[in-house]
């Protein structure tokens, strides 16, 4: 347990079908790998066995199968293509993904392709949803242009929901600049998250940021649960 | 304006709006689909005109149309794109069009596959369609840069009527990171474009074509092609000197994603308390070639290393540059593989090892 | 003015005084004039963009008084889509033979036409390639003699002549799609109609127009310019039947 989870409230999210969507680049594949670590190692109570799904048909680079190894180290099953199929930019929809939501046991974690376009996706599988509870969770933040102002993200949730056939439940503030991120930006970004939850009426589930900026913010200052993120995407010089 | 963060795809967008671009033809392929996604939306909001064409041939052959109304128009692609836009590249390079051409390099030869690599050098800087004449060639390493080299790229088409290619690899294209936009490009000052086929309203007709029937003719054009790329080769040379110091004994010459994967391994190696320097073209045509001379042969320089995602290009230049007054080696990775920072400190310290060895010999 | 001397015939003002290089007998210059002739009437002459092809009419810009692009082999419809969407105010049209458009230029052709892209495409079929010394194109005749096919072009090995206009109006957007020819003085004047059309459609922003213009090519065909005409009325009508077979106005009607 890491400084940063021991001074923050933890996410109350504890198992069932969770889909992570958001725009291109809003950081949805860390928030979605951390999760998955979360789940696996705080709250496997109520998890059952974890899996994490990549379903990003969009972005050829910097997907959530890159970390397949690391998770499955802590016992997280990753569904992903194999082979030289896992280098792939093919829409490839394993059939295994389809029985992982439908089976409804244990935890899925699906990380989904940016903004409407990679939301798609989520419209073919409608059928193994079909009455199933599941968390929809926009990831923002808020210094990507296309979600920088309430407007822009109430556009682009609707336009998400209209493509994945799916209700929100949730907002996920992840509001950074990688290496650039402040503490200013994470509050920033938090007040926008909560003015988009006031406009939509959906909760802020948690904020999402990397622990060590975390480490150096007033707790008081974040009035909703946080998830400290650990960076597993990195790139090649880092 | 305020930092924002950005995909390399998306800021070169924005950054061709900001220097003015008007036009937009394009072509889906991986990694730098999202140009076109991105500019899908914009060009609406700014006024301009976003086209997706039949093909790469076609696109390439709107924007030589295009580029004849004298407005900033551009395409960007990836390696096997820019393979078939060569045929227009080489007539708008014969016409002198000015246009800017965007290639996000992935791994070749043929279909390859869509992890970075930089293995389209002799393409872009060679001259990849047929006849005599040369690009200028651009290659960023961050994503500002990206935004600042893309700018500048059209500034450049338009002073030396001639098209410019911006290149980076597949990771300069997806990665993120927080860039800065001007709120307008802020340029020197060009001449009118009085060559545009816009009407003869008042004036002889303008053709604007690479067709020279009386080879004389053909010749002559050539040749004040040429005396332009002299010209570049002048004033546009650009680089960036990472480390270099007469501590240094090892003298690495790396560009776009590549140097950035040295330069961290050059800062490891300090720490360790080895003194390694970088060169960076910025420009790749003109090649910094006098440059690396003047480098490479200071007394403190034992060797050269050349690091890139091909299977030695630029070293070709690099050795030409040299002239053999010091031994230039080579470390690469290809195909969509990207060398580790580790894999560069294994090379340096190979060639330490060997530099003891001959300082050694020597004193036996 | 002296009612004596007055002026009948001219040179259109689209027109330059240069000389062509056509052969005698070559229908290109006939066709230039048309299209010069539609560019005076309806006063745009300054206004116009050119867009040459690869074949005989490579030097079409010498002889025209407007502005010109030369295009590499086919792509004709693609530098005029660039131009024209960057200057929708302006009048574009390219001029492309049979191997330049029905052949190398296939794609671009119809990809233009059918974002019904604002141009009109002069399209002068004499069932050969002229340019480079008379070889097989994809509309010679069956059994035509040409030097890649001089046993007569064989449809068991080659296929058979695509009929251009016809594959155009399959598709829903063209404008304006019509076939002519230019082997009587009758038939020019019919021609100068769908010409002037073309030209017209593209000024009241209706979409793509192409006009097919059967040509002779006494030349490569080996013949007398007279018998060449002959051989066209004898053999080019009943494969290339003229007609409209795309008009943005009875398509209206029909809904």
């Amino acid at each position: 347990m890491n400084l940063s989870a021991m001074r923050f409230q933890p996410p109350a999210i504890s198992g069932g079908i969770i889909i992570i969507v958001g725009g291109y680049g809003s950081g949805k594949s860390e928030v979605s790998i951390n999760l998955a670590r979360y789940l696996v190692t705080s709250q496997s109570e109520t998890t059952g066995p974890v899996s994490i799904v990549d379903l990003d048909i969009v972005n050829p680079y910097f997907r959530s199968r890159e970390a397949a190894k690391e998770l499955e180290k802590l016992g997280i099953t990753s569904v992903n293509p194999s082979g030289g199929q896992f280098y792939a930019d093919l829409p490839i929809i394993l059939p295994e993904i389809k029985g992982t939501i439908e089976r409804r046991e244990g935890t899925v974690v699906l990380d989904v392709g940016g903004d409407d376009a990679g939301s798609r996706v989520l419209g073919s599988l409608a059928n193994a949803f079909e009455g199933a509870e599941y968390e929809l969770l926009f990831v923002l933040n808020a210094n990507r242009p296309f979600t920088a102002t309430a407007e822009g993200c109430l556009k682009m949730m609707s336009e998400i929901e209209t493509a994945s056939r799916l209700k929100f439940t949730g907002i996920i503030s992840n509001t950074h600049l990688l290496e650039e991120t402040n503490e200013e930006t994470i509050l920033d970004g938090l007040r926008l998250s909560h003015r988009v939850s006031d406009e939509t009426s959906l909760p802020v589930r948690f904020l999402s940021a990397l622990e060590n900026i975390l480490d150096e913010i007033d707790p008081k200052l974040i009035d909703v649960p946080v998830l400290p993120l650990n960076r597993l995407l990195l790139k090649p010089w880092e | 304006m305020a930092r924002v963060l950005m995909k390399g795809n998306e800021a070169i967008a924005e950054a061709a709006l900001k220097a003015g671009a008007e036009g937009y033809f394009c072509y889906p392929i991986t990694p730098q689909s999202e140009v076109a996604e991105y500019l899908a939306k914009r060009m609406d909001e700014v006024g301009g005109l976003f086209l997706q064409g039949e093909s790469e041939l076609a696109v390439a052959n709107m924007l030589f149309g295009a580029a004849s109304t004298g407005k900033r128009v551009f395409t960007t692609s990836s390696s096997p794109g820019i393979s078939l836009m060569q045929e227009a590249i080489s007539y708008m390079a014969g016409a002198q069009l000015p246009c800017v051409i965007v290639n996000i390099m992935r791994g070749g030869p043929g279909l390859g596959g869509i992890l970075p690599a930089q293995s389209d050098y002799f393409q872009s800087v060679k001259g990849g369609g047929h006849g005599d004449y040369r690009l200028l060639v651009l290659a960023p390493s961050t994503i500002q840069e990206s935004v600042d080299l893309m700018m500048l790229a059209f500034h450049l088409a338009d002073k030396y009527r001639n098209p410019v290619m911006m290149i980076g690899d597949g990771m300069i294209g997806q990665m993120m990171e927080p860039v800065e936009f001007p709120d307008h490009y802020e340029e020197p000052e060009l001449p009118e474009k009085s060559w545009v086929a816009t009407g003869a309203v008042g004036r002889k007709p303008h053709v604007i074509k690479s067709l020279f029937l009386d080879p004389y003719m053909l010749e002559k054009n050539s040749w004040e092609l040429h005396e332009k790329y002299d010209q570049m080769k002048k004033e546009e040379v650009r680089y960036e000197l990472y480390k270099v110091s007469a501590k240094n004994k090892i003298m690495i010459v790396s560009y776009g994603t590549t140097a950035r994967i040295c330069q961290t391994a050059i800062d490891q190696l300090e720490k360790e308390g080895i003194s390694v320097g970088m060169f960076r073209p910025i420009t790749l045509f003109p090649f910094p070639e006098p440059q690396i001379h003047k480098e490479a042969i200071k007394k403190n320089i034992n060797d050269v290393l050349v690091v890139e995602m091909s299977t030695a290009q630029m070293m070709e230049d690099v050795e030409k540059a040299v002239l053999g007054k010091k031994p230039v080696n080579f470390f690469g990775r290809t195909g969509g593989v990207v060398p580790a920072p580790e894999e560069v400190k294994e090379q340096i310290m190979m060639l330490i090892e060997k530099q003891k060895k001959t300082k050694a010999k020597k004193k036996a | 003015m002296d009612q004596q001397n007055q002026t009948i015939f001219a040179r259109p003002d689209a027109m330059t005084e240069t000389v062509t290089h056509y052969c005698p007998g070559c229908t290109h210059g006939i066709i230039h004039r048309l299209v010069a002739e539609a560019l005076d009437d309806l006063g745009v002459r300054e206004n116009t963009l050119g867009v040459a092809p690869v074949g005989c009419s490579v030097l079409i810009y010498n002889y025209f008084d407007t502005d010109f692009l030369e295009a590499p082999h086919g792509r004709a419809p693609a530098l005029a889509t660039g131009f024209k969407r960057m200057r929708p105010d302006m009048v574009v049209f390219t001029y492309q033979g049979d191997g330049d458009l029905a052949s190398i230029g296939m794609s671009e052709i119809i990809h233009a036409a059918n974002r019904g892209e604002k141009f009109t495409t002069i399209f002068v079929n004499n069932t050969i390639y002229g340019m480079t010394g008379g070889q097989m194109a994809p509309t010679t005749l069956p059994g035509q003699v040409t030097t890649t096919c001089p046993a007569g072009r064989d449809v068991s090995r080659t296929g058979y002549p695509i009929r251009m206009v016809e594959l155009l109006a399959a598709l829903a957007t063209p404008a304006y799609l019509q076939r002519v020819s230019v082997h009587t003085p009758q038939h020019i004047i019919q021609a100068k109609k769908a010409v002037r059309k073309a030209f017209e459609y593209q000024l009241e922003d209706r979409g793509f127009s192409l006009i097919e213009l059967l040509s002779t090519c006494p030349t490569n065909w080996g013949m007398t310019p007279s018998e060449a005409s002959k051989w066209l009325a004898e053999n080019l009508l009943p494969y290339y039947p003229l007609g409209c077979y795309k008009d943005f106005d009875k398509a209206e009607g029909d809904k």
